[in-house]
């Protein structure tokens, strides 16, 4: 029990301050915790919602590293997935007045969908082509969205706004209860993901993206493992999505488009590919980095934005978390001779 | 005559169901609008052409995915619409870059310096840094000094959009002289030279590999004309500017065409000897490379010229107006310069519609030619076949990559020039733009030329049909009912063809069996 403890710490202290931020921030802004808990407006309200969307940010991240990070599969049309999630939660709820939990199925069962649409298109067509393809049915979806038949139900380039949520997971009243709600799912999503890496299946995911030949020539039957990533990977964004209309008071058309996919390699990137923690890191940084830059500096935020996605590319590319598993050990002895430094 | 069939199979049966989508179409619209509409197909295919080509040509000699290829194509037009518009901005940019190239121009001297240089270990990693920063310093205290004659995009007064607005009207602005009184003349001149030399040696001394420099003849030519670039435009500057103001909008128009393809050539160069040759061992790594930098250029887009949509004026060769016109057959048309012609008694613009195909066929053909019978088009292709192998037989393949990658760009910046008079500027032209290219060359097979020109053929056809129908509407055969085509259809046809095609064909209709 201790060696579990003590070789997952960093986890568990990650996790601890997670559920204490809230009073945290509460405290520091004058708050007492009762108040926090009542959710009275303040700064740790702010705090909440912030950490909210990174953890919505996050899942979506995780979802897509597995597909391009684990599995090697680089598609374009990733904010597919987030986008159906998003928008069949918003129409069941908004057009057809669906309670919650069938609005879930009904958002699961079109995770299932798209993932088989992209399996179809799997086997027939491979690396660069496979990106077109994806970005073609991503930008099918996009334009569909965005088109004014549908705009009754989809709100069309304005976006589909006047959600009811359930008044027990409002954001707005009950947004503590919201973030420990998206804390656990985060959690239970990179427990799944974690045991699905180190499972033989996800070895054999590895296995396809060092060498995609050499895997079907020991027997593997590369389609259906390539078929289960996507799987996991599109139900996870479609949760993320159906996270995403549950907090946000308008679903923009832009999380079904070519730049939201961007956003996911931009995290991922940052964060470090094929690494799981690093989406989590990745979101991080790049929503705060986001919130300064559009609060300080305005709206050339993006230009920076892409500047630091260039940096990584050229400088830092194994992103955060990869650099920090490569250099551990180095970072390791330079914090061993510091101390003893100061020691003698 | 059967091994011809077997062989081009796949586009003999393209060209005939290309042939018998346009017979249909044709059933349903006057016979002037079905010109008028291929005419338009033709146009958009054009343009979408000269960005797919040299996007095709690049993905395939070097495997590369050049997302930026949009951004560099709106570039292309910015710059384009800068030198027409705004002439003296262009003449007072003139000096200040050829004296910063004229740092680097001397290329080869600064290894040959720096093998004379002893230094000590730390000295050897501090000094390329700290030459780069005081370069950048120089740089950073001199350019927002030196006087440059230029738009202001907050005061709509000054933006560009009521220069374009002018500029289209026919009112020309008075020539601002350039005048130093931020800095002085000498001062400003030595210290951006100085800044290059400073800039280009500390880049040099990051390269250790010990090699024999030999100055050739080529060093000083080169700088040489840097230096007389500088010096012209540091004296004439008002007499070039004022020059330029009263040429006539056909030269202006040419050199703006010259200005933006030989940037685009530039830029394409300078991004793949310093961005993209670092990465060859991680390709994925130079596509999201390709998207950061076409983020990049979209912001600085956006900070210099603004966000409006605006046009640029077309060239009065084609812009005539008058009894004459719309002008009733070519004898008549090249008399009066109409902007319009008369073909079936339909009104087609002679740019857009005429102008812009024509371009795009002689491109298709030169670059054809270039391909097929020069000693560098050999290289290329093969290179698209192996290139280990043909690095292996001796030939610098890389040199030749930084070659394409700057032919491609400045095809699309040759597009982006041609197209914005006809389209007019906008921030998104970009994007939407590599959206066409991309689904063109995925219908016609990625590293296949031909392929490319078929492709985007296509899909400028079948957009301008579907538009054209939008507004006429389609009978349904058998029933009353009027089917209209609305534009959200417009992309999305070609994008569902697109995954079609790939479905039944994963290489494309011309693309080789891998």
């Amino acid at each position: 029990m201790k060696t579990f403890f003590n070789s997952n710490r960093g986890a568990f202290i990650t996790l601890l301050v997670l559920i204490l931020l809230p009073f945290l921030v509460g405290l520091f802004d004058g708050a007492s915790p009762a108040t926090v808990f009542i959710n009275g407006s303040g700064q740790s309200k702010f705090i909440q919602g912030l950490a909210i969307e990174i953890f919505i940010l996050a899942i979506y991240a995780i979802s897509f590293d597995l597909i391009f990070g684990i599995t090697g599969m680089l598609s374009f049309g990733h904010s597919l997935f987030y986008g159906v999630g998003a928008y069949t939660t918003g129409i069941a709820i908004k057009s057809f007045g669906l309670p919650l939990l069938p609005t879930f199925g009904l958002v699961l069962a079109a995770a299932v969908v798209q993932a088989i649409l992209f399996a179809l298109v799997l086997p027939r067509v491979k690396g660069i082509t496979f990106a077109l393809v994806t970005l073609g049915l991503g930008s099918v979806f996009h334009i569909l969205v965005m088109s004014s038949e549908f705009g009754p139900y989809t709100g069309a380039d304005v976006g589909l706004q006047g959600v009811i949520v359930p008044a027990f997971i409002s954001p707005a009243n009950e947004r503590l209860r919201f973030y420990f709600i998206m804390l656990a799912v985060m959690v239970l999503v990179y427990l799944v993901y974690q045991r699905f890496v180190t499972s033989p299946t996800g070895r054999v995911c590895v296995a396809i993206r060092e060498n995609e030949g050499r895997a079907r020539m020991l027997g593997y039957n590369t389609f259906y493992f390539k078929f289960v990533a996507l799987l996991l990977s599109s139900f996870t964004a479609a949760l993320a999505g159906f996270f995403h209309t549950l907090y946000q008071p308008i679903v923009s058309p832009n999380v079904a488009g070519m730049g939201f996919t961007v956003t996911a390699l931009l995290i991922v990137l940052i964060g470090g590919v094929g690494t799981l923690n690093g989406a989590f890191v990745g979101a991080l940084v790049y929503r705060l980095l986001d919130y300064g830059l559009r609060r300080y500096i305005g709206e050339s935020a993006s230009f920076i934005n892409g500047a630091i996605y260039v940096l990584f590319v050229l400088f830092i590319p194994y992103g955060i978390v990869g650099t920090w598993r490569l250099k551990s050990l180095q970072i390791k002895q330079g914090w061993d001779r510091l101390l003893e430094m100061f020691g003698r | 005559m059967n091994s011809f069939l077997r062989k081009n199979m796949v586009m003999l049966v393209a060209v005939f169901i290309m042939a018998a989508f346009l017979t249909a179409a044709a059933q349903g619209m006057e016979k002037q609008d079905f010109v008028i509409t291929l005419l338009r197909g033709l146009a958009v295919g054009s343009i979408t052409f000269l960005v797919a080509s040299g996007f095709s040509l690049i993905f395939g000699l070097l495997d590369v995915l050049n997302l930026a290829h949009g951004t560099l194509f709106m570039i292309g037009a910015y710059l384009g619409w800068t030198v027409v518009v705004r002439p003296d901005t262009f003449v007072d940019l003139l000096t200040p870059l050829a004296l910063i190239i004229s740092g680097f121009a001397l290329g080869d001297v600064y290894p040959l310096l720096a093998s004379r240089i002893r230094l000590g270990l730390s000295m050897r990693r501090f000094l390329p840094w700290g030459l780069i920063l005081v370069s950048i310093l120089l740089l950073g205290f001199i350019l927002p000094r030196y006087p440059i004659a230029i738009w202001d995009v907050e005061n709509y007064a000054q933006s560009p959009v009521t220069f374009a607005f002018m500029a289209d009207s026919g009112a020309r602005l008075p020539v601002q002289p350039a005048a130093f009184t931020e800095i002085s003349m000498p001062l400003a001149v030595i210290g951006l030279l100085l800044a290059s030399i400073l800039g280009a040696f500390g880049i040099s001394l990051f390269d250790n590999t010990p090699r024999t420099v030999r100055l050739s003849w080529k060093n000083f030519v080169s700088i040489a004309v840097a230096l007389v670039v500088a010096l012209v435009g540091l004296i004439f500057n008002d007499q070039l500017s004022a020059y330029l103001y009263s040429l006539n909008s056909n030269w202006l128009f040419f050199i703006a065409v010259l200005v933006a393809t030989l940037s685009g050539v530039a830029l394409g160069g300078l991004m793949e000897a310093t961005l993209i040759r670092p990465l060859y061992s991680r390709p994925i790594y130079q596509l999201m490379l390709t998207l950061g930098m076409s983020a990049i250029g979209i912001e600085m887009v956006r900070a210099i010229w603004g966000r409006p949509e605006f046009v640029m004026p077309k060239p009065a060769f084609f812009n005539g107006s008058g009894e004459a016109c719309p002008a009733t057959n070519f004898a008549d048309w090249w008399a009066n310069h109409c902007s319009t012609i008369l073909i079936f008694d339909g009104r087609v613009r002679v740019y857009n519609e005429i102008f812009i195909p024509l371009v795009g066929l002689v491109v298709l053909i030169s670059i054809w030619i270039l391909l097929q019978r020069t000693r560098l088009g050999m290289i290329i292709r093969a290179g698209v076949q192996d290139s280990q192998m043909v690095e292996a037989l001796g030939i610098n393949v890389r040199r030749v990559f930084t070659m394409v990658f700057a032919l491609g760009v400045g095809l699309a910046a040759l597009g982006g020039v041609l197209g914005a008079p006809s389209t007019g500027l906008s921030n998104v032209m970009g994007e939407s733009l590599l959206l066409n290219a991309l689904i063109a060359l995925a219908i016609g097979g990625l590293t296949s030329y031909p392929g490319a020109a078929l492709g985007s053929v296509i899909v400028g056809m079948i957009q301008q049909f579907i538009i054209k129908y939008g507004q006429i509407g389609i009978a349904i055969p058998f029933t009353d009912i009027i089917f209209k085509p609305t534009p959200p259809l417009v992309p999305a046809s070609t994008v569902m063809l697109m995954v079609i095609v790939l479905l039944i064909l994963p290489n494309g209709l011309l693309g080789k069996k891998e």
